[in-house]
Protein backbone atom coordinates (compact mmCIF):
# COMPACT_ATOMS: atom_id res chain seq x y z
CA UNK A 1 0.00 0.00 0.00
CA UNK A 2 1.80 3.35 -1.27
CA UNK A 3 1.67 6.51 1.53
CA UNK A 4 -1.07 8.17 -0.33
CA UNK A 5 -3.44 5.35 0.17
CA UNK A 6 -2.44 4.41 3.67
CA UNK A 7 -3.58 8.31 4.54
CA UNK A 8 -6.84 7.80 2.64
CA UNK A 9 -7.42 4.41 4.70
CA UNK A 10 -6.38 6.09 7.74
CA UNK A 11 -9.07 9.18 6.93
CA UNK A 12 -11.95 6.61 5.99
CA UNK A 13 -11.00 4.41 9.37
CA UNK A 14 -11.83 7.50 11.38
CA UNK A 15 -15.22 8.18 9.17
CA UNK A 16 -16.46 5.08 9.69
CA UNK A 17 -15.69 5.28 12.99
CA UNK A 18 -17.40 8.90 13.71
CA UNK A 19 -20.50 7.52 11.19
CA UNK A 20 -20.99 4.25 13.46
CA UNK A 21 -20.86 6.69 16.57
CA UNK A 22 -23.63 9.44 14.98
CA UNK A 23 -25.60 6.92 13.26
CA UNK A 24 -25.95 5.11 16.68
CA UNK A 25 -25.06 1.82 15.03
CA UNK A 26 -21.99 1.40 17.60
CA UNK A 27 -24.43 0.42 20.12
CA UNK A 28 -24.75 -3.34 18.33
CA UNK A 29 -20.67 -3.82 19.20
CA UNK A 30 -19.80 -1.45 22.71
CA UNK A 31 -21.36 -0.02 25.48
CA UNK A 32 -23.22 3.51 25.14
CA UNK A 33 -20.70 5.24 27.61
CA UNK A 34 -17.99 4.56 25.08
CA UNK A 35 -19.65 7.58 22.59
CA UNK A 36 -17.75 10.36 23.63
CA UNK A 37 -14.29 8.44 23.05
CA UNK A 38 -15.39 7.40 20.32
CA UNK A 39 -16.32 10.96 18.61
CA UNK A 40 -12.85 11.96 20.04
CA UNK A 41 -10.92 9.07 18.17
CA UNK A 42 -13.02 9.59 14.88
CA UNK A 43 -12.31 13.54 15.09
CA UNK A 44 -8.60 13.13 15.39
CA UNK A 45 -8.04 9.90 13.24
CA UNK A 46 -9.65 12.14 10.51
CA UNK A 47 -7.32 15.13 11.64
CA UNK A 48 -4.49 12.96 11.29
CA UNK A 49 -5.89 11.77 7.80
CA UNK A 50 -6.28 15.50 6.59
CA UNK A 51 -3.14 17.03 7.97
CA UNK A 52 -0.70 13.95 6.62
CA UNK A 53 -1.93 14.67 3.15
CA UNK A 54 -2.25 18.36 2.58
CA UNK A 55 1.17 18.04 4.24
CA UNK A 56 2.37 15.44 1.92
CA UNK A 57 0.91 17.43 -1.13
CA UNK A 58 2.86 21.02 -0.06
CA UNK A 59 6.21 18.59 0.16
CA UNK A 60 5.36 17.09 -3.12
CA UNK A 61 4.89 20.75 -4.68
CA UNK A 62 8.39 21.47 -3.25
CA UNK A 63 9.93 18.21 -4.60
CA UNK A 64 9.96 16.14 -1.63
CA UNK A 65 9.22 12.35 -1.95
CA UNK A 66 8.89 11.74 1.50
CA UNK A 67 9.25 8.24 3.13
CA UNK A 68 10.18 5.19 1.37
CA UNK A 69 8.71 2.97 4.14
CA UNK A 70 5.63 0.47 2.68
CA UNK A 71 3.99 -1.89 4.75
CA UNK A 72 1.26 -4.67 2.93
CA UNK A 73 0.01 -5.09 6.25
CA UNK A 74 -2.29 -2.02 6.07
CA UNK A 75 -4.28 -3.26 3.26
CA UNK A 76 -5.85 -5.23 6.76
CA UNK A 77 -7.62 -1.50 7.61
CA UNK A 78 -9.72 -1.91 4.54
CA UNK A 79 -11.67 -4.49 6.55
CA UNK A 80 -13.65 -2.51 9.71
CA UNK A 81 -14.23 0.20 6.76
CA UNK A 82 -15.37 -2.25 4.69
CA UNK A 83 -17.50 -3.76 7.76
CA UNK A 84 -18.51 -1.17 9.55
CA UNK A 85 -19.65 1.00 6.18
CA UNK A 86 -20.96 -1.44 4.12
CA UNK A 87 -21.81 -4.70 5.71
CA UNK A 88 -23.06 -3.30 9.30
CA UNK A 89 -23.38 -6.91 11.28
CA UNK A 90 -26.78 -6.77 13.17
CA UNK A 91 -26.92 -6.74 16.63
CA UNK A 92 -26.23 -10.06 18.80
CA UNK A 93 -29.17 -12.29 19.06
CA UNK A 94 -29.98 -15.40 21.91
CA UNK A 95 -28.23 -17.93 19.97
CA UNK A 96 -25.07 -15.80 19.41
CA UNK A 97 -24.49 -14.83 23.28
CA UNK A 98 -22.97 -17.67 24.94
CA UNK A 99 -25.21 -19.42 26.36
CA UNK A 100 -25.18 -19.74 30.04
CA UNK A 101 -27.10 -18.03 33.03
CA UNK A 102 -25.46 -15.07 33.92
CA UNK A 103 -24.06 -16.30 37.31
CA UNK A 104 -24.07 -12.63 38.80
CA UNK A 105 -19.80 -12.68 39.94
CA UNK A 106 -18.82 -13.40 43.66
CA UNK A 107 -16.71 -10.86 43.51
CA UNK A 108 -19.18 -8.24 43.98
CA UNK A 109 -20.12 -7.91 47.56
CA UNK A 110 -23.85 -8.58 48.65
CA UNK A 111 -25.38 -5.28 49.74
CA UNK A 112 -28.86 -3.73 49.88
CA UNK A 113 -30.18 -2.06 46.71
CA UNK A 114 -31.33 0.47 46.50
CA UNK A 115 -35.43 0.51 46.64
CA UNK A 116 -37.96 0.22 43.35
CA UNK A 117 -39.78 3.00 41.97
CA UNK A 118 -42.98 3.29 43.39
CA UNK A 119 -45.68 2.33 41.46
CA UNK A 120 -47.87 -0.93 41.11
CA UNK A 121 -45.47 -2.32 38.93
CA UNK A 122 -42.20 -0.45 38.40
CA UNK A 123 -40.11 -1.74 35.36
CA UNK A 124 -36.43 -3.15 35.95
CA UNK A 125 -34.23 -4.42 33.92
CA UNK A 126 -33.91 -8.60 33.37
CA UNK A 127 -29.90 -8.18 34.65
CA UNK A 128 -30.90 -5.99 37.21
CA UNK A 129 -33.27 -8.38 38.74
CA UNK A 130 -30.82 -10.71 38.31
CA UNK A 131 -28.47 -8.65 40.57
CA UNK A 132 -30.71 -8.42 42.94
CA UNK A 133 -31.34 -11.77 43.65
CA UNK A 134 -28.19 -12.86 43.79
CA UNK A 135 -27.11 -9.91 45.85
CA UNK A 136 -29.44 -8.30 47.34
CA UNK A 137 -29.43 -7.71 51.09
CA UNK A 138 -32.69 -5.50 51.98
CA UNK A 139 -34.96 -7.51 49.77
CA UNK A 140 -36.10 -5.11 47.50
CA UNK A 141 -37.63 -7.83 45.53
CA UNK A 142 -39.73 -9.87 47.97
CA UNK A 143 -43.44 -9.44 47.01
CA UNK A 144 -43.16 -6.75 44.50
CA UNK A 145 -44.82 -7.17 41.33
CA UNK A 146 -42.54 -6.07 38.40
CA UNK A 147 -42.38 -5.38 34.74
CA UNK A 148 -39.11 -7.18 33.07
CA UNK A 149 -38.84 -6.57 29.31
CA UNK A 150 -36.94 -9.60 27.20
CA UNK A 151 -37.14 -12.11 24.14
CA UNK A 152 -38.25 -15.39 24.84
CA UNK A 153 -36.10 -18.59 25.14
CA UNK A 154 -37.32 -22.20 24.97
CA UNK A 155 -35.10 -24.49 26.37
CA UNK A 156 -35.92 -27.83 27.20
CA UNK A 157 -39.02 -27.74 28.68
CA UNK A 158 -38.59 -24.58 30.24
CA UNK A 159 -39.88 -20.86 29.01
CA UNK A 160 -37.09 -18.20 30.02
CA UNK A 161 -37.28 -14.65 29.32
CA UNK A 162 -33.98 -13.29 28.36
CA UNK A 163 -31.15 -10.49 27.13
CA UNK A 164 -28.62 -10.02 25.84
CA UNK A 165 -25.80 -8.69 27.86
CA UNK A 166 -22.60 -7.31 27.16
CA UNK A 167 -20.06 -5.65 29.84
CA UNK A 168 -17.19 -3.80 27.53
CA UNK A 169 -18.12 -5.15 23.52
CA UNK A 170 -19.77 -7.37 21.94
CA UNK A 171 -17.25 -10.06 22.24
CA UNK A 172 -18.03 -10.48 25.82
CA UNK A 173 -21.90 -11.34 25.43
CA UNK A 174 -23.87 -13.19 27.70
CA UNK A 175 -27.42 -14.31 28.31
CA UNK A 176 -29.01 -13.52 30.95
CA UNK A 177 -32.03 -15.29 31.78
CA UNK A 178 -34.54 -15.73 34.11
CA UNK A 179 -37.46 -18.93 34.59
CA UNK A 180 -40.69 -17.77 33.69
CA UNK A 181 -44.00 -19.90 35.75
CA UNK A 182 -47.44 -19.26 36.02
CA UNK A 183 -50.77 -19.66 34.31
CA UNK A 184 -50.00 -17.11 31.25
CA UNK A 185 -47.02 -19.38 30.56
CA UNK A 186 -48.57 -21.86 28.78
CA UNK A 187 -49.33 -19.43 26.36
CA UNK A 188 -45.93 -18.02 26.18
CA UNK A 189 -44.84 -21.74 24.96
CA UNK A 190 -46.56 -20.96 22.30
CA UNK A 191 -44.95 -18.16 21.42
CA UNK A 192 -41.65 -18.57 19.48
CA UNK A 193 -38.26 -18.32 20.27
CA UNK A 194 -37.34 -14.73 20.20
CA UNK A 195 -40.38 -12.74 20.45
CA UNK A 196 -40.54 -9.85 22.45
CA UNK A 197 -42.52 -9.56 25.81
CA UNK A 198 -43.28 -7.63 28.51
CA UNK A 199 -43.64 -9.70 31.10
CA UNK A 200 -45.34 -8.62 34.83
CA UNK A 201 -44.69 -10.74 37.69
CA UNK A 202 -43.19 -11.52 41.46
CA UNK A 203 -39.72 -12.83 42.04
CA UNK A 204 -40.00 -16.08 44.03
CA UNK A 205 -37.29 -17.14 46.49
CA UNK A 206 -35.15 -20.10 45.99
CA UNK A 207 -31.95 -20.42 44.46
CA UNK A 208 -32.80 -19.97 40.56
CA UNK A 209 -33.76 -17.12 39.30
CA UNK A 210 -37.66 -17.75 38.79
CA UNK A 211 -40.48 -14.96 37.96
CA UNK A 212 -44.29 -15.84 38.69
CA UNK A 213 -45.88 -14.31 35.64
CA UNK A 214 -49.23 -12.51 36.13
CA UNK A 215 -49.50 -10.76 33.02
CA UNK A 216 -47.91 -10.83 29.55
CA UNK A 217 -48.02 -8.98 26.09
CA UNK A 218 -46.12 -9.19 23.15
CA UNK A 219 -43.82 -5.67 22.20
CA UNK A 220 -41.52 -4.44 19.69
CA UNK A 221 -37.78 -5.31 20.30
CA UNK A 222 -36.33 -1.91 21.90
CA UNK A 223 -33.95 0.40 19.60
CA UNK A 224 -30.75 -1.10 21.78
CA UNK A 225 -31.56 -4.94 22.28
CA UNK A 226 -28.55 -5.10 24.72
CA UNK A 227 -28.83 -4.80 28.67
CA UNK A 228 -26.43 -3.98 30.98
CA UNK A 229 -25.35 -5.08 34.54
CA UNK A 230 -25.63 -1.89 36.86
CA UNK A 231 -22.82 -2.03 38.56
CA UNK B 1 4.11 -12.51 -3.47
CA UNK B 2 6.47 -10.43 -0.94
CA UNK B 3 8.45 -9.39 -4.04
CA UNK B 4 5.41 -8.09 -6.05
CA UNK B 5 4.18 -5.85 -2.90
CA UNK B 6 7.74 -4.36 -2.72
CA UNK B 7 7.65 -3.79 -6.32
CA UNK B 8 4.48 -2.11 -6.24
CA UNK B 9 5.82 0.06 -3.03
CA UNK B 10 8.86 1.07 -5.04
CA UNK B 11 6.81 2.21 -7.94
CA UNK B 12 5.05 4.96 -5.63
CA UNK B 13 7.97 5.95 -4.28
CA UNK B 14 8.96 7.93 -7.72
CA UNK B 15 5.05 9.40 -7.86
CA UNK B 16 6.02 11.70 -10.99
CA UNK B 17 7.58 9.11 -13.10
CA UNK B 18 4.23 6.92 -12.63
CA UNK B 19 2.54 10.00 -14.95
CA UNK B 20 5.83 10.68 -17.30
CA UNK B 21 5.68 6.98 -17.95
CA UNK B 22 2.58 5.33 -18.59
CA UNK B 23 3.88 2.23 -20.77
CA UNK B 24 5.45 1.42 -17.26
CA UNK B 25 2.68 1.98 -15.32
CA UNK B 26 1.17 -0.49 -12.64
CA UNK B 27 -1.74 -0.54 -10.95
CA UNK B 28 -1.45 1.51 -8.11
CA UNK B 29 -3.26 0.89 -4.69
CA UNK B 30 -4.81 3.69 -4.76
CA UNK B 31 -7.48 2.82 -7.79
CA UNK B 32 -7.78 -0.65 -6.19
CA UNK B 33 -8.69 1.13 -2.83
CA UNK B 34 -11.27 3.20 -4.68
CA UNK B 35 -12.65 0.59 -6.51
CA UNK B 36 -12.73 -2.19 -3.82
CA UNK B 37 -14.67 0.31 -1.78
CA UNK B 38 -16.92 1.61 -5.09
CA UNK B 39 -17.80 -2.42 -5.86
CA UNK B 40 -17.96 -2.64 -1.76
CA UNK B 41 -20.89 0.23 -1.63
CA UNK B 42 -22.39 -1.08 -4.72
CA UNK B 43 -23.07 -4.46 -3.42
CA UNK B 44 -23.44 -3.37 0.49
CA UNK B 45 -27.62 -4.47 0.60
CA UNK B 46 -26.81 -7.47 -0.55
CA UNK B 47 -23.68 -8.03 1.96
CA UNK B 48 -25.87 -6.90 4.59
CA UNK B 49 -28.23 -9.51 3.78
CA UNK B 50 -26.32 -12.51 3.40
CA UNK B 51 -24.51 -11.78 6.65
CA UNK B 52 -27.89 -11.29 8.57
CA UNK B 53 -29.09 -14.42 7.27
CA UNK B 54 -26.45 -16.53 8.65
CA UNK B 55 -25.99 -16.12 12.24
CA UNK B 56 -22.57 -17.40 12.61
CA UNK B 57 -21.40 -14.84 10.18
CA UNK B 58 -23.48 -12.44 11.64
CA UNK B 59 -21.92 -13.45 15.38
CA UNK B 60 -18.41 -12.96 13.83
CA UNK B 61 -19.14 -9.75 12.41
CA UNK B 62 -20.98 -8.34 15.15
CA UNK B 63 -17.88 -9.46 17.31
CA UNK B 64 -15.04 -8.18 15.27
CA UNK B 65 -16.85 -4.98 15.06
CA UNK B 66 -17.05 -5.04 18.72
CA UNK B 67 -13.40 -5.41 19.68
CA UNK B 68 -12.10 -3.00 17.00
CA UNK B 69 -14.33 -0.55 18.03
CA UNK B 70 -14.16 -1.09 21.63
CA UNK B 71 -9.86 -0.94 21.20
CA UNK B 72 -9.86 2.24 18.71
CA UNK B 73 -10.21 4.83 21.39
CA UNK B 74 -7.37 3.44 23.37
CA UNK B 75 -5.27 3.09 20.09
CA UNK B 76 -5.73 6.42 19.56
CA UNK B 77 -5.05 7.98 22.71
CA UNK B 78 -1.45 5.66 22.51
CA UNK B 79 -0.46 6.99 19.23
CA UNK B 80 -1.24 10.41 20.01
CA UNK B 81 1.43 10.07 23.22
CA UNK B 82 4.00 7.65 21.04
CA UNK B 83 3.81 10.99 18.54
CA UNK B 84 4.59 13.36 21.62
CA UNK B 85 7.53 11.10 22.35
CA UNK B 86 8.71 10.57 18.99
CA UNK B 87 8.82 14.23 18.69
CA UNK B 88 9.59 15.74 22.55
CA UNK B 89 11.75 13.17 24.40
CA UNK B 90 13.47 11.00 21.23
CA UNK B 91 14.93 7.12 21.74
CA UNK B 92 18.60 8.92 21.51
CA UNK B 93 17.30 11.22 25.13
CA UNK B 94 15.65 8.41 26.68
CA UNK B 95 19.24 6.32 26.49
CA UNK B 96 21.39 9.52 27.96
CA UNK B 97 19.18 9.80 30.74
CA UNK B 98 19.23 6.20 31.96
CA UNK B 99 22.00 5.22 34.87
CA UNK B 100 25.59 3.95 34.10
CA UNK B 101 25.26 0.70 35.86
CA UNK B 102 23.78 -2.05 34.31
CA UNK B 103 21.34 -3.24 37.06
CA UNK B 104 19.88 0.57 37.61
CA UNK B 105 19.67 0.78 34.14
CA UNK B 106 17.92 -1.94 33.55
CA UNK B 107 15.18 -0.63 36.37
CA UNK B 108 15.27 2.42 35.40
CA UNK B 109 14.03 1.08 31.49
CA UNK B 110 11.49 -0.84 33.24
CA UNK B 111 9.93 2.42 35.43
CA UNK B 112 10.34 4.71 31.88
CA UNK B 113 8.60 2.05 30.11
CA UNK B 114 5.76 1.55 32.69
CA UNK B 115 5.30 5.37 32.55
CA UNK B 116 5.14 5.63 28.51
CA UNK B 117 2.24 4.54 26.89
CA UNK B 118 2.82 2.32 23.65
CA UNK B 119 1.78 -0.29 21.81
CA UNK B 120 4.58 -3.38 21.29
CA UNK B 121 4.72 -2.63 17.46
CA UNK B 122 5.86 0.76 18.47
CA UNK B 123 8.63 -0.31 21.15
CA UNK B 124 10.45 -2.11 18.94
CA UNK B 125 12.15 0.13 16.92
CA UNK B 126 12.49 2.41 19.88
CA UNK B 127 14.08 -0.70 21.56
CA UNK B 128 16.63 -1.39 18.93
CA UNK B 129 17.13 2.21 18.59
CA UNK B 130 18.02 2.63 22.71
CA UNK B 131 19.69 -1.04 21.58
CA UNK B 132 22.31 0.52 19.13
CA UNK B 133 25.77 -0.82 19.24
CA UNK B 134 24.68 -3.32 22.71
CA UNK B 135 26.28 -1.29 25.34
CA UNK B 136 22.53 -0.74 26.91
CA UNK B 137 21.36 -3.56 25.56
CA UNK B 138 19.45 -5.27 28.57
CA UNK B 139 17.85 -2.23 29.07
CA UNK B 140 16.80 -1.71 26.07
CA UNK B 141 15.05 -5.27 25.99
CA UNK B 142 13.43 -4.44 29.91
CA UNK B 143 12.01 -1.25 27.42
CA UNK B 144 10.92 -3.19 25.05
CA UNK B 145 8.91 -5.96 27.33
CA UNK B 146 7.84 -3.19 29.94
CA UNK B 147 6.71 -0.21 27.42
CA UNK B 148 3.92 -2.15 25.69
CA UNK B 149 2.84 -4.17 28.89
CA UNK B 150 2.84 -2.21 31.73
CA UNK B 151 1.49 1.51 31.35
CA UNK B 152 -1.34 3.61 32.01
CA UNK B 153 -3.20 3.60 29.05
CA UNK B 154 -3.31 -0.82 28.96
CA UNK B 155 -3.87 -0.35 32.79
CA UNK B 156 -6.64 1.47 32.56
CA UNK B 157 -7.99 -0.85 29.58
CA UNK B 158 -7.71 -3.82 31.97
CA UNK B 159 -9.47 -1.87 34.82
CA UNK B 160 -12.25 -1.33 32.42
CA UNK B 161 -12.52 -4.69 30.97
CA UNK B 162 -12.39 -6.68 34.40
CA UNK B 163 -15.18 -4.12 36.44
CA UNK B 164 -15.08 -5.39 39.62
CA UNK B 165 -11.89 -6.99 39.50
CA UNK B 166 -9.17 -4.30 40.70
CA UNK B 167 -6.45 -7.57 41.57
CA UNK B 168 -6.11 -7.92 37.90
CA UNK B 169 -5.22 -4.67 37.32
CA UNK B 170 -2.48 -5.10 40.17
CA UNK B 171 -1.37 -8.09 39.19
CA UNK B 172 -1.28 -7.71 35.34
CA UNK B 173 1.02 -4.85 36.54
CA UNK B 174 3.34 -6.86 38.98
CA UNK B 175 3.84 -9.90 36.51
CA UNK B 176 4.82 -7.67 33.01
CA UNK B 177 7.20 -5.72 35.17
CA UNK B 178 8.63 -8.86 36.77
CA UNK B 179 8.78 -10.74 33.39
CA UNK B 180 10.39 -7.26 32.09
CA UNK B 181 13.21 -7.50 34.28
CA UNK B 182 14.15 -10.89 34.40
CA UNK B 183 14.53 -10.99 30.80
CA UNK B 184 16.41 -7.95 30.74
CA UNK B 185 18.97 -9.15 33.65
CA UNK B 186 19.07 -13.29 32.03
CA UNK B 187 20.36 -10.97 28.49
CA UNK B 188 22.69 -9.35 30.57
CA UNK B 189 24.25 -12.44 31.78
CA UNK B 190 23.63 -14.77 28.88
CA UNK B 191 22.67 -12.34 25.90
CA UNK B 192 25.41 -12.14 23.00
CA UNK B 193 25.41 -9.25 20.15
CA UNK B 194 26.57 -11.33 17.28
CA UNK B 195 23.24 -12.50 17.08
CA UNK B 196 22.23 -9.18 16.48
CA UNK B 197 22.22 -9.85 12.52
CA UNK B 198 20.52 -6.69 11.84
CA UNK B 199 21.87 -3.02 11.51
CA UNK B 200 20.13 -0.24 11.91
CA UNK B 201 18.80 1.97 8.73
CA UNK B 202 20.43 5.43 8.66
CA UNK B 203 18.56 7.36 10.49
CA UNK B 204 16.16 10.47 8.21
CA UNK B 205 17.38 13.66 7.53
CA UNK B 206 16.76 15.65 10.71
CA UNK B 207 14.90 19.02 9.12
CA UNK B 208 11.77 17.95 10.10
CA UNK B 209 9.61 19.78 12.41
CA UNK B 210 8.36 18.66 15.74
CA UNK B 211 5.08 18.84 14.34
CA UNK B 212 5.72 16.86 11.51
CA UNK B 213 7.63 14.28 13.56
CA UNK B 214 4.47 13.87 15.83
CA UNK B 215 2.15 13.43 12.98
CA UNK B 216 4.46 11.07 11.04
CA UNK B 217 4.83 9.11 14.37
CA UNK B 218 1.01 8.83 15.26
CA UNK B 219 0.06 8.14 11.44
CA UNK B 220 2.70 5.33 11.54
CA UNK B 221 1.95 3.41 14.76
CA UNK B 222 -2.03 3.73 14.03
CA UNK B 223 -1.41 2.25 10.81
CA UNK B 224 0.96 -0.58 12.12
CA UNK B 225 -0.99 -1.14 15.53
CA UNK B 226 -4.34 -0.78 13.55
CA UNK B 227 -3.42 -3.23 10.98
CA UNK B 228 -2.43 -5.95 13.81
CA UNK B 229 -5.79 -5.31 15.59
CA UNK B 230 -7.43 -5.79 12.38
CA UNK B 231 -5.71 -9.46 12.97
CA UNK B 232 -6.85 -9.80 16.53
CA UNK B 233 -10.04 -8.86 16.18
CA UNK B 234 -10.65 -11.19 13.37
CA UNK B 235 -8.97 -13.94 14.94
CA UNK B 236 -11.21 -13.40 18.30
CA UNK B 237 -14.52 -13.22 15.90
CA UNK B 238 -13.40 -16.60 14.58
CA UNK B 239 -12.61 -18.02 17.75
CA UNK B 240 -15.55 -16.99 18.56
CA UNK B 241 -17.36 -18.89 16.40
CA UNK B 242 -15.54 -21.94 15.79
CA UNK B 243 -14.14 -22.60 19.17
CA UNK B 244 -17.06 -24.50 21.08
CA UNK B 245 -17.63 -23.33 24.12
CA UNK B 246 -17.44 -26.64 25.72
CA UNK B 247 -13.24 -26.48 25.50
CA UNK B 248 -13.11 -23.49 28.06
CA UNK B 249 -15.31 -25.05 30.25
CA UNK B 250 -12.72 -28.40 29.82
CA UNK B 251 -10.08 -26.12 30.26
CA UNK B 252 -11.48 -24.17 33.38
CA UNK B 253 -11.44 -27.78 34.95
CA UNK B 254 -7.45 -28.33 34.65
CA UNK B 255 -5.52 -25.25 35.52
CA UNK B 256 -2.44 -26.45 34.39
CA UNK B 257 -3.74 -27.23 30.90
CA UNK B 258 -5.62 -23.34 30.57
CA UNK B 259 -2.20 -21.88 31.47
CA UNK B 260 -0.49 -23.44 29.09
CA UNK B 261 -3.26 -23.28 26.32
CA UNK B 262 -3.83 -19.46 26.93
CA UNK B 263 -0.04 -18.88 26.97
CA UNK B 264 -0.36 -20.25 23.36
CA UNK B 265 -3.45 -18.35 22.59
CA UNK B 266 -1.76 -15.20 23.68
CA UNK B 267 0.78 -16.23 21.30
CA UNK B 268 -1.26 -17.31 18.08
CA UNK B 269 -3.80 -14.44 18.48
CA UNK B 270 -1.62 -11.64 18.44
CA UNK B 271 -3.33 -9.03 20.19
CA UNK B 272 -2.76 -6.03 20.55
CA UNK B 273 -1.80 -4.72 24.79
CA UNK B 274 -4.77 -2.07 24.57
CA UNK B 275 -7.54 -4.68 22.87
CA UNK B 276 -5.90 -8.27 24.82
CA UNK B 277 -7.64 -6.91 28.35
CA UNK B 278 -11.03 -7.11 26.58
CA UNK B 279 -10.90 -10.43 25.00
CA UNK B 280 -9.39 -12.00 28.02
CA UNK B 281 -12.57 -10.52 30.07
CA UNK B 282 -14.91 -12.58 27.04
CA UNK B 283 -13.29 -15.32 27.88
CA UNK B 284 -15.24 -15.53 31.29
CA UNK B 285 -16.17 -19.22 31.76
CA UNK B 286 -11.90 -19.58 32.39
CA UNK B 287 -10.77 -19.07 35.89
CA UNK B 288 -8.81 -15.64 36.65
CA UNK B 289 -5.27 -17.15 36.40
CA UNK B 290 -5.06 -18.49 32.76
CA UNK B 291 -6.33 -15.24 31.40
CA UNK B 292 -3.47 -13.63 33.31
CA UNK B 293 -0.88 -15.68 32.02
CA UNK B 294 -3.31 -14.46 28.39
CA UNK B 295 -2.54 -10.69 29.54
CA UNK B 296 1.58 -11.20 30.81
CA UNK B 297 2.37 -13.48 27.72
CA UNK B 298 0.56 -11.45 24.64
CA UNK B 299 2.50 -8.18 25.11
CA UNK B 300 5.86 -9.58 25.42
CA UNK B 301 5.76 -12.41 22.62
CA UNK B 302 3.47 -13.38 19.86
CA UNK B 303 3.21 -14.10 16.24
CA UNK B 304 3.99 -11.06 14.97
CA UNK B 305 6.48 -9.46 17.48
CA UNK B 306 8.59 -12.54 16.61
CA UNK B 307 8.51 -11.40 13.42
CA UNK B 308 9.17 -7.85 13.83
CA UNK B 309 11.92 -9.00 16.78
CA UNK B 310 13.06 -10.89 13.60
CA UNK B 311 13.07 -8.04 11.25
CA UNK B 312 14.62 -5.51 13.52
CA UNK B 313 17.39 -7.53 15.59
CA UNK B 314 17.87 -10.72 13.29
CA UNK B 315 16.51 -13.97 12.95
CA UNK B 316 19.22 -15.24 15.25
CA UNK B 317 18.19 -12.97 17.92
CA UNK B 318 14.35 -13.52 17.66
CA UNK B 319 14.53 -17.93 17.71
CA UNK B 320 16.48 -17.13 21.16
CA UNK B 321 14.00 -14.37 22.64
CA UNK B 322 10.77 -15.91 21.36
CA UNK B 323 11.24 -19.04 23.70
CA UNK B 324 12.76 -17.03 26.76
CA UNK B 325 10.25 -14.73 26.78
CA UNK B 326 7.58 -17.12 26.69
CA UNK B 327 8.69 -18.93 29.53
CA UNK B 328 9.86 -16.25 31.67
CA UNK B 329 6.34 -14.96 30.89
CA UNK B 330 4.18 -18.12 31.75
CA UNK B 331 5.74 -18.87 34.52
CA UNK B 332 6.10 -15.72 36.59
CA UNK B 333 2.32 -14.92 35.32
CA UNK B 334 1.33 -18.06 37.10
CA UNK B 335 3.34 -17.18 40.50
CA UNK B 336 1.98 -13.79 40.53
CA UNK B 337 -1.57 -15.23 39.88
CA UNK B 338 -1.74 -17.89 42.79
CA UNK B 339 -0.12 -14.98 45.03
CA UNK B 340 -2.39 -11.90 44.41
CA UNK B 341 -5.53 -13.95 42.50
CA UNK B 342 -5.57 -16.60 44.79
CA UNK B 343 -4.58 -19.04 42.20
CA UNK B 344 -6.96 -22.09 42.27
CA UNK B 345 -10.62 -20.90 41.96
Amino acid sequence: MSRETENAALLLVGLSTGMVAVTGAFTRYVKPSLLPWLLCAAVLLVAFGLTTIIGDARGRAQGDHGHTHRSAIAWLLAVPIVVLIFVVPPALGAGAANPTVVAVSTDVLHRPFPALPAGRAPVVSLPNVLERVANDTAGTLDHRLITVTGFVVHDRDTTYLARVVITCCAADAQLARIRLTGAPVAQASSLSNNSWLSVEGVVLPGPAPTLDVSGMTPTEPPANTYAYFSS
Amino acid sequence: MWIAVDARGCWHDVPVAVGFAPTRRRVGSMPILVAGLAAFAVSGRVLHTFVTGHPELATAGTVFCGVFIQAVPFLVVGVVVSGLIAAFAPAERLARWLPRRRGAAILAAAVGGAALPGCECGSVPVARRMFSDGALGAAALTFMLAAPAVNPVVLVATAVAFPGQPKMMAARCSASLLTALIVGAGWSKWGRLEWITRRLPAPHGGNSSRWALFREAARHDFVQAGSYLVVGAGAAALLHVLVPPWIFEHLAGHLLVGVLAMAALAVVLALCSVADAFVASSLSMLPLLPRLVFLVVGPAVDVKLIAMHAGMFGRAFAARFAPAAFAVATLTATVVGVLMLGGVR
